[in-house]
This record gives structure tokens, C-alpha cells and sequence, in this order.
């Protein structure tokens, strides 16, 4: 490639002088090269109708609004069960309605709709489609017609689970992991419509996301703008691309599971279901293994943490890097670690089977691998620190989030530590430890992060500003009220408490844990309640809030150039940007500003001196 | 493959912040890899599907009953003959690549059409078979080796069926071109022809497990997983 270059620099610098002229106005000095534009101008559908414009529309902008506002419907369906569920907990008997039943029933929608049909739609879909193609420069996705197409898939999958709560019988009340036999057989609430409705749904979910990941890392790979190399993409999207990797190769197993397990349910097949005998009757069932079950759902199951995390991480880098007005500490570190934690997720599966019955020395190996994955997470949390160091930190709203997550992450992962190992995971398995632990590390710090992002990115998105005061009010109250959740949680775990019980009052060793059982129903009441500050602030700052204006944190990614605010279809006007440089130039020694754009090319900051990293 | 891990490794350890970096970086075009975005898709959907179908594998090798006969479904030769109908899909494919290789487009439409007829024959000749499993009583219940196999069988099917819709997409695009003008579609024929490629290798996988797998085999198998 340089030795292109150097064959050809002068021919290109006529051109540049073309591409750069109307954006800089100076003469582009011997160190600005644009090289001529050799992939196609992508020809966009635009739309002619309303409903082509909002409901089928081809814009990954849009596409990204509705992936969002499906997945916060659903994520408010689920903040409404987990109310419930404190309630019963908290307070058995005040919900006169809630029978055993219905608690398994709302434990399993809760948990499946937050983390599929939530934190994954909302991450992957939402950010994913919104984000990519304007931060790689691209005008849209690669295939437009097959991400509207993605988007409807989820939003069915949406309905057919939503549909299952108004079936007889019930949603399936299984648990979130679905496990057979039990989930299909008579005595199990929803055993009947509701499971095949979450499993259809499952099947619809993993088919939409597919021809959406399929537009995500193809636009990566093969449609960013010129300059662009992979190097110099924003952690964001490294974090999203390689997200959509891990989904790619794990939904299969939750595809094939669902499948099998339909077939099971529907035509009596034996995927997972051993001989069963039921009040001294034999089933027709014979030969299946559970277990298999088990590994195949593990098997989608650990990444999908991963899937959640990933982009998680790289949204809090950027916005870390954005609000601290520092370069990123270990840009490379920090995609070597996003890499890594991808591929070696797939190799901790069976640590979430320990007590399964499966082959003791799987153990032993999961135990270590689980114990290696802590590495280059802990690098990236060495790296977030390091960023803030002597950064010139401006404590916003967005960055309270930032600094929520990075604490709730670390305490979240230092219990994942305990879990990881066999012999401590044994007498913690099926304890409330173990519900504290992942609603920290995967529910509560990503939540933040997500926080974080719409009060970054709102202001792109709608071009208002969201109301600071209000977004601090809704830090505190989420962040001091979730840990009040969660801290008591692992206590009521390490004195045995076992999740899945809808009533425990009579055990006796249950008696200094309902004091606790009762604040932590209460503060889960107020951090449901806080998230309605946010609608609020949402809903003031859409009629009255202050104009954005363009680029409003001083950020250097090119989401943030384009031609109008908020982006048309097309993104960037008539020209499509040129990268010069990575996405973190923040305070620069030399340069005018604090920030340098990535679009600016070097003969404007010819002075200046990047920090090594 | 060594070069694709050399790029992959030189790519990650970029610099891209520093100065003499920063100028190759800016002569970048902006894409990964010299493909088109058609093969793009085609490599990341078999990408997929490999995970798919190696997860059902394992959960066959898994799930036979220790007294079935392994080799059953072999006996009646129809497997045979659709692999080897699967076989010759695929060398048409190869001549209509070569042909376009070379640029030689009369015999394109033929063979195009030719593979397509092919693949629906294939669907049928696994419908047949499927007709006499279920007369010999052999359903999707009756055990779990019969099971996966009509659960292979159908989302190889279903593979299949997809790559047909895009095939009859593709080729009333090429029927309808001039000869001359047929390598206008030369990255979706390309596209095409990979993923034909790859159903016939996952269809070998299979029938190399059911050939050659054996009661002992599985059982050594299955003390690793259980």
C-alpha cells in the first residue's frame, strides 16, 4: 500500500486538494494524502411515504431508533415482573393475585426478556444500527433491505413472546434457562402454549438478529470510508463488531435448542428427555440427555454475557476517553483485549454446570479457563483507570455513568472470581450470591453503560441537549439504589438462601434475612422508579430542552461530522468523510483546541506531538 | 491461511497514532478484504451455518442409543445416490466458475439451469427417502438416531431451499441477459457457487460420520462429554 502511495503521491495529492479544499480551506501540504475513492457510492432507497419513512424503512438510523424503543418496551415489561417478583419476596401475601405460579412464570419472562429481547436488542440492534455506518463513514448498512427485514423479525419474536402471557396456561415458567425435561412436561407452569411460544420466539429472535449481524460486520469489514483501517475504529465499534461475531457463532446453539426442544414438545422426539416415569406410568419419552441441553444452552448462554459486555466495554472507553479529554490509554491492549475475552468465551461454558453431574475434570478445566477470561478484563479496567488519570475530567452526567460502571463492573467480576472456582461455586450454586453476582456484572453495569450512552448520544440523535440536573438525580438514585439491591443479595446468599423459592418465611434460618428481603424489595421499587426520570427528562427535553448544535462534547468521531444534526439518510452530505487519524486526540501538546477530529487531516495540526500509548 | 493470520496479526499490532503510521494508513480504501460484498455474505451465513451444523453433529454422536445399528440408514443406497447428485451440482458449478474465469459465457445458462434442476431433484430424492423411512417405521420419534437425522435432513433441506430462492433470483437475472453481458453477474454466480460448495461439504460431513462412525467410537465420545 505505501509503495502505492509513494508511486503515486502526487497524482493523489491533486485530488485531495479537491476533496479537502472546501473543508479546510488551505492548500493540502505534502503530508495530507486522500486516496481516490475506489469502493462505490452506495445507491439508497429513500423513502416516499410515511410508512416507508417510520415503519418499514430502510435507514439503519431509524431501524436503530425501533430496535431501541421495542427494546425498552420489553425492558419495562421486565422492570414491571421483577416488581412483582420483590413484591412477593418482600411481602408475601400482599399481591393477593400471586400464586406460586405466576412468580415462576414472571422469574422466567424476566429473565429471558432482559437479557435477549433487552440488554441484546438494545446493544447490538439499537447502538449497532445506529452507530456503525456513522462511525465508520459509511452511508448506510451493506444490505438495507435485509436489516429493515431484522427488525421485523425481532419485533414478531417480541410479539409471539408478549402473545404467550395471554395464552391458557400461561408464559412458560421454567426458568430463564429453559431446562428439560421439566419445562415441558405437565406440572411445569406454561408447559403447554407458553414454552412453545418462547421457543418459536427464540427461533424468530435468532433469525432476525442474523440478517442483522450479517449487515453489521459486513459494513465493518468491507464499507468503511476511505482511511478508515481497522486501527483507528472507535472502540465502540470493535466492541459491537466483535459482539456480533461471538452472537453469530453462538445463537446457533440456542436455534438448535430450540428446535430440538420444539420437536420434543411438539413431536415427541427424545433430544433431551431421558426415560421418565410419572406417578408410576412410563413416558413415551427415552434415550435423551438433559444435560445436552445444558451444554448447548451454555453454550450460547456464556457468550451472550460477552455479547451484552463486549459492547459495553467499548461504548465506556469512548465515552471515557470523550469526558476525560484523554487520549485512550492502550487502544491496542484494549482491542486485543475485546478479542480475546470473544474468543475465550467460548470456552467457559460448563462453568455455569458445575453441580450438572457432568465429568468432574470438565470442572477443573472450566474452572481455569473462567479464571484466565479475568485477565484482559482486568487489563481493561487497568485501562479505563489509567485513561482518567490526570485527565481533565469533566463530571457529567455521562460520566458519573462511566464511573458507576467501572465500580460495579470490578465488584460483579471480583464475585464472578469466587464462582468461577468448583469448590466455592458449589455451596454458593442456586443461592442468592449467585442472582447479586450476575445482575452486577451483566444486568446493573451494563444498564449504566447504556445510561451513559443516551446521555451522550441524545444530543445526535435528537439534537437537544438532555437535562443535566435531571440525569444526575437519575445517576444516584439508580447507582445508590442498586447497590442497596444487590450488597444485602450476596449476604442472603452466603447464609443459604436459595433463588427460585417463592416463599421461605418458614425456614428457620430465614429469620435475620427478611429485615433484608423487605429494604431490598423496597430500594428495587425506587431504582425502577428512578428510570421513569429519565422518560420524563426525555419527554421536557424533546419539547424545551437546549439545541445540541453540532459536535456538543467536542468529540472526534465522525458520528458526530455529519451534514446535518440530527443525520439525514445518507449521513454525510454529498462528500463522504476522510479519516487522517484515530479516534482519540484529546488534548493534544500543540494543537489549538483539545480535541482533534478524525477528518482533519495533518497539515492543520502540523505541530503537534501524540502521546505514545 | 498462514497469510490470512500474518495480515490478521499485522493488523492488530498497527500503531495508528504514530506519524509514519499515519501516512500508509491514509492511502487505506476502506475495505478488509478484496472480496464482494455478496461473497462477504455468503462466507459469514456458512460461517453460521458450520456452527450450526457442527452443534447438531455433536448432539447426534451424543444422543445414538447404544443397540442401533449405525450403518442403517446406508443400506438402501438412496443416501448414495443423492450424495452423488450432490457431487455433480457442484461440478457444474466448477464449469460455470471456469467458464467465467475465462470469460466464456455460452454454456453459462445451461449449466446454471442445469444445477438448479439438480437441487430440486436432490429435495426430492430426500423427500423419497424420507417416504420410506416413515413406511419402514422409522419416525422422528421413534429414536434419537432417527431423529437427528430428520432434523439434519430438514435444515440441510432448508439450506438448500434458501440458496434455491437466491439461485432463482440469480438466474432469471442471467436467463434474461444477452451472453455477452452474463458477467455482469459474475460476483452473485461466484456467491452462488460457494455456497453450493459448502452444502455439499456439510453433506459429506454427515455422511462420513454415519459411514464411519461405530459403536465404539460413540462410546469413546460420549465418556468425554458425559
Amino acid at each position: 500500500m505505501s509503495e502505492e502511495y509513494d508511486n503515486n503521491k502526487t497524482s493523489y495529492q491533486a485530488q485531495s486538494s479537491e476533496v479537502l479544499g472546501g473543508a479546510s480551506g488551505t492548500t493540502p501540504s505534502d503530508m495530507d494524502y486522500v486516496r481516490p475513492a475506489e469502493i462505490p457510492e452506495q445507491e439508497l432507497y429513500h423513502a416516499h411515504s410515511f410508512i416507508e419513512k417510520w415503519v418499514f424503512c430502510q435507514d439503519a438510523k431509524v431501524i436503530g431508533v425501533q430496535y431501541f424503543l421495542t427494546a425498552v418496551f420489553t425492558g419495562v415489561v421486565g422492570l414491571i415482573l421483577s416488581w412483582l417478583m420483590r413484591l412477593q419476596l418482600g411481602f408475601p401475601g400482599l399481591a393477593g393475585f400471586m400464586t406460586a405460579e405466576h412468580y415462576y412464570q414472571f422469574v422466567t419472562m424476566h429473565g429471558m426478556i432482559m437479557v435477549v429481547y433487552f440488554l441484546t436488542a438494545l446493544f447490538l440492534g439499537g447502538f449497532g444500527n445506529y452507530l456503525i455506518p456513522l462511525m465508520v463513514g459509511a452511508r448506510d448498512m451493506v444490505f438495507p433491505y435485509v436489516n429493515m427485514l431484522s427488525f421485523w423479525m425481532f419485533f414478531v419474536a417480541v410479539a409471539v413472546l408478549m402473545a404467550s402471557f395471554f395464552v391458557p396456561g400461561g408464559p412458560t415458567g421454567s426458568g430463564w434457562t429453559l431446562y428439560p425435561p421439566q419445562a415441558i412436561l405437565e406440572g411445569t407452569p406454561g408447559s403447554g402454549a407458553g414454552i412453545l411460544l418462547m421457543l418459536i420466539s427464540l427461533s424468530l429472535f435468532v433469525i432476525g438478529f442474523t440478517m442483522g449481524g450479517l449487515n453489521y460486520l459486513i459494513t465493518v469489514l468491507q464499507a468503511r470510508t476511505r482511511g478508515m483501517t481497522l486501527m483507528r475504529l472507535p472502540l465502540t465499534i470493535w466492541g459491537i463488531f466483535t459482539a456480533t461475531v461471538l452472537a453469530m457463532l453462538a445463537f446457533p446453539a440456542l436455534l438448535v435448542s430450540s428446535i430440538m426442544m420444539t420437536l420434543d414438545k411438539v413431536l415427541g422426539t427424545s433430544f433431551f428427555m431421558p426415560t421418565i416415569i410419572k406417578a408410576g406410568e412410563v413416558l413415551e419419552y427415552g434415550g435423551g440427555s438433559p444435560i445436552l441441553f445444558q451444554h448447548l444452552f451454555w453454550f450460547f448462554g456464556h457468550p451472550e454475557v460477552y455479547i451484552v459486555a463486549l459492547p459495553a466495554f467499548g461504548i465506556v472507553s469512548d465515552l471515557i476517553s470523550v469526558h476525560a479529554r484523554k487520549n485512550i490509554f492502550g487502544y491496542r491492549m484494549m482491542v486485543w483485549a475485546i478479542v480475546g475475552i470473544g474468543a475465550l468465551s467460548f470456552f467457559v461454558w460448563a462453568h455455569h454446570m458445575y453441580v450438572s453431574g457432568m465429568n468432574p475434570w470438565f470442572g477443573f478445566f472450566f474452572a481455569t479457563t473462567t479464571l484466565i477470561i479475568a485477565v484482559p478484563t482486568a487489563m481493561k479496567v487497568y485501562n479505563w483507570i489509567l485513561t482518567l488519570w490526570r485527565g481533565n475530567i469533566r463530571i457529567n452526567t455521562v460520566m458519573l455513568w462511566c464511573l458507576g460502571f467501572i465500580v460495579t463492573f470490578v465488584n460483579g467480576g471480583i464475585t464472578g472470581i469466587f464462582l468461577g472456582n468448583v469448590s466455592v461455586d458449589v455451596p454458593l450454586s442456586d443461592t442468592y450470591f449467585v442472582v447479586a453476582h450476575f445482575h452486577m456484572v451483566m444486568g446493573i453495569a451494563p444498564l449504566m453503560v447504556i445510561m451513559g450512552a443516551i446521555y451522550h448520544w441524545f444530543p445526535l440523535v435528537a439534537g437537544r441537549m438532555l437535562d443535566e440536573k435531571l440525569g444526575k438525580w437519575h445517576f444516584w438514585a439508580t447507582f445508590l439504589g442498586a447497590y442497596s439491591i444487590y450488597f444485602p443479595m450476596h449476604y442472603l446468599g452466603f447464609i443459604g438462601v436459595p433463588r427460585r423459592y417463592f416463599e421461605m418465611y418458614d425456614s428457620p434460618y430465614m429469620t435475620s434475612g427478611v429485615g433484608l428481603n423487605e429494604f431490598i424489595s423496597l430500594a428495587a421499587f425506587l431504582v425502577g422508579a428512578a428510570q421513569f426520570i429519565l422518560i420524563y427528562n426525555i419527554i421536557k427535553t424533546l419539547k424545551t430542552g437546549k439545541p445540541a448544535g453540532k459536535n456538543p462534547w467536542q468529540a472526534n468521531s465522525l458520528e458526530w461530522f455529519t451534514s446535518t444534526v440530527p443525520p439525514e439518510h445518507g449521513n454525510f452530505g454529498d462528500r463522504l468523510p476522510v479519516v487522517h487519524r484515530w479516534a482519540y486526540d484529546y488534548s493534544v501538546p500543540g494543537a489549538k483546541e483539545d480535541f482533534i477530529p478524525q477528518t482533519t487531516p495533518p497539515s492543520e495540526v502540523a505541530n503537534t506531538e501524540v502521546e505514545k500509548t | 491461511m498462514s497469510n490470512f493470520i500474518k495480515k490478521l496479526f499485522g493488523t492488530l499490532t498497527e500503531k495508528s497514532w504514530e506519524r509514519e503510521r499515519a501516512a500508509i494508513d491514509d492511502a487505506h480504501e476502506g475495505k478488509t478484504f478484496d472480496l464482494s460484498v455478496q461473497t462477504s455474505a455468503v462466507i459469514i451465513i456458512l460461517g453460521i451455518a458450520t456452527a450450526l451444523f457442527s452443534l447438531i453433529f455433536t448432539g447426534y454422536i451424543y444422543s445414538i442409543p447404544p443397540e442401533q445399528d449405525t450403518r442403517y440408514l446406508l443400506k438402501p443406497n438412496f443416501l448414495w445416490l443423492n450424495t452423488l447428485i450432490l457431487f455433480c451440482v457442484t461440478f457444474f458449478f466448477s464449469k460455470v466458475n471456469k467458464d467465467l474465469e475465462k470469460k466464456i459465457t455460452k454454456n453459462i445458462k445451461k449449466n446454471i439451469l442445469i444445477v438448479g434442476g439438480l437441487s430440486y431433484l436432490f429435495l426430492f430424492g430426500q423427500i423419497i427417502f424420507w417416504t420410506l423411512l416413515m413406511k419402514s417405521g422409522n419416525f422422528v420419534s421413534t429414536n434419537s438416531y432417527f431423529s437427528s437425522f430428520y432434523i439434519f435432513t430438514a435444515l440441510h433441506g432448508l439450506h438448500l431451499l434458501g440458496g434455491l430462492f437466491f439461485w432463482g433470483k440469480v438466474s432469471s437475472r442471467v436467463l434474461k441477459l444477452r451472453n455477452e453481458k452474463i458477467l455482469e453477474e459474475e460476483k452473485n454466480i461466484s456467491a452462488l457457487s460457494l455456497y453450493w460448495t459448502y452444502l455439499l461439504i456439510v453433506w459429506l460431513a454427515f455422511f462420513l460420520m454415519i459411514y464411519i462412525f461405530n459403536d465404539a467410537f460413540i462410546d469413546w465420545c460420549k465418556t468425554l462429554i458425559s
